[in-house]
């Protein structure tokens, strides 16, 4: 089963009726682009294979961390020794970064930047500040708007 | 290796005394989700103080099933590229802006991103509007507040709001607006249309 690609500006898709309306699970779409969504990468054999860094793992990011997660440097940690990509996210969280800000700054992948915080907050070199209530509370949100109107 | 002899490599004792550490602020996002050429990035930078950030998420080996069903053998590894920006509301609040690719091969990554979330600006380029069905789909189940943008950055729509609105069926206290993903104050307003729904969603929630 192949469905026009609708990234393909050549070939824009035409608009209809939203076809998961009535079908199943998300998954179950028919969406099987045949292109990727990003230009294409420049040169990716050169670059380190991600994970190398993390020792091959690629699961076990705590799922509490999360992209926009505050990260700070725990000014009490013991001194210990650190990978250069360790030290160098050590070295960025003097004032507080979210994780996502730590993933673009280093050009690491954000998996990996989850696995190496999660390390490093079990290392105690990390504060690392999961919120202890998930859905936003009304006053937060007013704040957010007040805070958006005051702009221009 | 060099950088053991680095003196740099100790960290914790050196940096005793640079001052009370800041409080860390807390974090709010809201999702900008579309396809290819919509406009997210521009929508992001509009609204950004910074210039967009780019994240890279490699795709989970588990998730590799999203892209080819019953095909497990072929296995490739897809990397995607999340833009984001940060608005600071002020010193203990920020707010975080994402971008996300809309199509459905992409959905393995958005349980972790609406983890949270406030909710979603779902940008449509009415020449292809189909783009946004997986995003739309996606945050109806999730049970995410969620807004239609279509956005007017070629200064025409090829179909009016309410076309939009019947070709993409979504409820009716779904809004559907137009705005120019140029223009900081447009994008502003758009996203006041998100928090508008989201403080619903969180007056109800408390109020049950």
């Amino acid at each position: 089963m192949t469905y026009p690609d609708p990234d393909d500006p050549a070939h824009p898709a035409r608009p209809s009726v939203r076809p998961f309306l009535q079908s199943g699970s998300i998954s179950a779409g028919g969406y099987r682009p045949t292109r990727s969504d990003e230009p294409p990468a420049d040169d990716q054999a050169s670059t380190l294979r991600p994970f190398v860094i993390t020792s091959g793992r690629t699961d076990g990011a705590d799922p509490d961390i999360g992209m926009e997660t505050q990260v700070t440097v725990n000014h009490a940690a013991m001194p210990m020794r650190l990978s250069p990509e360790m030290r160098a996210i050590v070295a960025l969280c003097d004032d507080p970064l979210s994780v996502a800000e730590i993933s673009a700054r280093l050009r690491l992948h954000l998996g990996v930047t989850r696995i190496l915080v999660g390390d490093l907050r079990a290392a105690g070199q990390l504060d690392v500040h999961v919120l202890g209530n998930e859905t936003p509370d009304p006053e937060t949100i007013m704040r957010v708007i007040r805070g958006l109107r005051a702009i221009t | 290796m060099d950088f053991e002899q680095s003196p740099d490599h100790f960290v914790g004792t050196a940096r005793v005394g640079s001052g009370a550490p800041k409080k860390a602020p807390v974090p709010v996002k809201i999702i900008v989700a579309g396809g290819f050429g919509v406009g997210k990035t521009t929508t992001v930078g509009a609204i950004s103080e910074i210039s967009p950030l780019t994240t890279e998420a490699e795709m989970t080996a588990e998730s590799v099933g999203i892209d080819n069903p019953g095909q497990g053998s072929m296995k490739t590894t897809t990397t995607i590229a999340m833009d984001f920006g940060v608005l600071t509301i002020d010193q203990t609040l920020k707010l975080y802006i994402f971008g996300t690719p809309g199509q459905s091969r992409f959905a393995f990554m958005w349980d972790d991103l609406i983890k949270g979330a406030l909710g979603a600006l779902v940008v449509v380029d009415t020449a292809r509007i189909d783009d946004c069905y997986p995003a739309v789909d996606y945050f109806e189940r999730a049970g995410l507040p969620f807004v239609v943008g279509v956005n007017t950055f070629n200064g025409q729509m090829t179909y009016s709001l309410e076309e939009v609105r019947w070709a993409l069926a979504v409820r009716d206290d779904v809004p559907v607006l137009s705005y120019d993903a140029r223009f900081r104050a447009s994008v502003r307003d758009a996203l006041l249309v998100v928090l508008d729904q989201a403080l619903d969603k969180a007056i109800r929630a408390r109020s049950t």
